[in-house]
């Protein structure tokens, strides 16, 4: 495979699929502002996946750093200034410092701990915002009177905070297509693999999982600084274990280790929650589990994987 | 000591004692799959709560002997069949695999409950023999003035113990415990020695969620019966498991209890109530990584 032809190409088909949205999406239903989301939690999918599909660490607590950085960003625009970018900022100073110090405990372990152990500190996050912080952050409430947040002089409505997020989430895009081609990406696919192997070789290889960690929420706390920008108000929910449960289900729904897949998986996702669910009323998570089942039990690999082998099997008729 | 000190903490140590049957039954499940079939088991808190929402309705149509009686066998019939419809397929694939696979089972459970019972707690009245309290001071002489205690606060307890001596002796002085533990240790070698050691360990799995059922009988009453208190009883679960260290069954006990401990003595300090456990567990596995009582090589 040569290198820099096979860079632009999904670069273009994303910043193209991104960029038309807002003109093709409001056909197919749902409610205005859905588009934004869906790519907020894209961005969100991706980082996961620079974990999940590349490093192979399954964490259970993102929703930890989706959630910090949605409070912080929150009570900077409450409390600090209605402009965004002191906001996001702190937002990043912030979690990133809690990512890596979670990261340093959490990652001693693999499989199974790494699983629960990131999963405790989410809801010892969630515990304490409900608890020992709730005079900040307004408990089972969630953070509310959030003014609207400004870029400069424009206010972040509607469009306008349709195409911000969006400059983010093809930048974001990016930056994952280049790290996962780089040879930091190789070592975490590595790691992935055979991480004992690439340890007797004398690689270090916890440095490099903390780092993938690290850039993993980075993602999240872009994602959660983005939907307070999106929609002022902070739910508590966005610490709950369900945000992860829901990360963990769209990403393995799009396939993880592809960068896209995760991606699709969290269109699917919210366009299942808020279109579907008409149809489907309050069974929609139902079946949502029971597509998560199958999907896990018949094709790991996820949609994505399911495209590419139909489409073997596809050309392969033609040719005989 | 002033008595009313010794009554305080007399009581906050059978509420951390409640507290921690709850968990030690969940976590003792848990570990027993885990140790012999290596499998997490997400959807374990959705067991407890399966077996809380048959106990509830047993116990309402049939009365509660009943649902003693059915639910745990109940359970154990759902325990061989997902092990035999839905584990057994994952046995070779990565354990991350099988955590999602679980935790799948685990939201289609907790929905599928809350589409027939909706959403709401459903209340669950103790049987007239296990309600009222128990006057403590009648029987500790150590106790001064009166002290009172709910009497199926007890009931879970003792239940906890029995359950746990119980699983105990089966592993320890059974021919069947003796294949299950040698299975442990190696279970290819039991093959080769010519036991059929799937057939066994698709049974500790019925086991793990009787025990779960169990625990939903005797628990419902205590936590609540909604579709929320599956997964809201499996993360402290999982603590306790890893606290204890993975697929040991005392120190599944030990954590429970250590947990519940914890909990009753910081009751009065609410705000870091919430927190302390993450906060143990954080402790206990920087200092020992394996936990209380792990296993070298286990699931490194």
């Amino acid at each position: 495979m040569s290198k820099s032809s096979n860079y632009l190409m999904p670069i273009f088909i994303f910043t193209a699929i991104v960029l038309t949205m807002p003109f093709w999406f409001p056909f197919l239903g749902g409610y205005e502002g859905l588009d934004t989301k869906i790519l907020i939690w894209a961005i969100f999918a991706l980082g996961f996946d620079l974990l999940l599909g590349y490093t192979g660490y399954l964490s259970f607590g993102h929703a930890a750093f989706f959630g910090i950085s949605a409070y912080v960003t929150g009570l900077m625009l409450l409390h600090f200034s209605s402009n965004i970018i002191p906001a996001m900022i702190a937002s990043v100073i912030v979690t990133l410092i809690i990512a890596f110090l979670i990261g340093l405990l959490t990652l001693k372990r693999s499989g199974i701990y790494f699983s629960i152990l990131t999963l405790a500190f989410a809801e010892m996050f969630h515990s304490a915002a409900l608890s020992m912080f709730q005079d900040w952050t307004g408990g089972d409430n969630g953070l509310t009177g959030i003014p609207t947040p400004m870029l400069f002089g424009l206010k972040m409505q509607e469009m306008t905070v349709y195409y911000f997020v969006a400059i983010i989430a093809i930048a974001l895009f990016y930056l994952a297509i280049r790290i996962s081609r780089s040879p930091f990406g190789i070592m975490l696919r590595a790691i992935k693999s055979n991480q004992h192997r690439l340890e007797f070789t004398g690689v270090n290889v916890f440095k490099y999982k903390v780092f993938a960690f690290v850039i993993s929420a980075f993602y999240a706390t872009i994602a959660g600084s983005l939907m307070v920008i999106y929609e002022p108000y902070v739910a508590s929910e966005f610490l709950d274990w369900s945000t992860s449960g829901h990360l963990v289900i769209m990403s393995v729904l799009g396939g993880v280790g592809t960068l896209f897949g995760p991606m699709i998986g969290a269109a699917f996702m919210l366009y299942f929650e808020n279109v579907l669910s008409v149809p489907l009323g309050e069974q929609w998570l139902l079946v949502l589990g029971i597509i998560f089942m199958l999907i896990v039990i018949f094709l790991p690999g996820g949609f994505v994987d399911g495209a590419r082998k139909l489409k073997r099997k596809l050309t392969a008729k033609e040719n005989s | 000591m002033s008595g009313q000190l010794i009554n305080q903490i007399f009581l906050q140590v059978m509420t951390g004692l409640q507290l921690g049957a709850i968990y030690v039954l969940i976590a003792l499940g848990l570990t027993l799959i885990f140790g012999t079939l290596g499998v997490v088991n997400f959807a374990h808190g959705a067991l407890f709560m399966l077996g809380a929402y048959f106990a509830v309705n047993i116990a309402s149509a049939m009365g509660f002997g009943w649902a003693i009686f059915l639910v745990p066998l109940i359970l154990f019939a759902f325990g061989i069949a997902m092990e035999r419809g839905l584990m057994r397929f994952f046995y070779d694939r990565p354990h991350t695999d099988q955590i999602l696979v679980t935790f799948g089972l685990a939201i289609v459970i907790q929905e599928t409950l809350k589409w027939i019972f909706g959403a709401n707690n459903i209340p669950f009245a103790t049987p007239s023999w296990g309600s009222g309290i128990v006057r403590m001071h009648e029987y500790l002489p150590f106790l001064e003035g009166f002290v009172a205690y709910p009497k199926w606060r007890l009931i879970l307890i003792g239940v906890s113990f029995v359950t746990v001596f119980g699983i105990f002796a089966l592993l320890q002085f059974t021919r069947f415990g003796l294949i299950i533990r040698a299975g442990m240790r190696d279970p290819d070698m039991m093959r080769f020695l010519g036991v059929n050691i799937s057939r066994r360990f698709t049974i500790v799995f019925g086991l793990g969620a009787l025990i779960a059922g169990i625990a939903g009988v005797f628990g419902g009453p205590v936590t609540q019966v909604d579709p929320e208190i599956g997964m809201g009883l499996l993360v402290p679960s999982f603590l306790v498991v890893v606290i204890g260290g993975m697929g040991s069954i005392p120190g599944a006990v030990l954590a429970g209890f250590l947990l519940g401990m914890t909990l009753s003595f910081s009751a009065e300090y609410a705000a870091i109530q919430n927190i302390i456990i993450y906060l143990v567990a954080v402790v206990v596995l920087l200092v020992r990584p394996r936990g209380l009582f792990g296993q070298k090589g286990l699931m490194e």
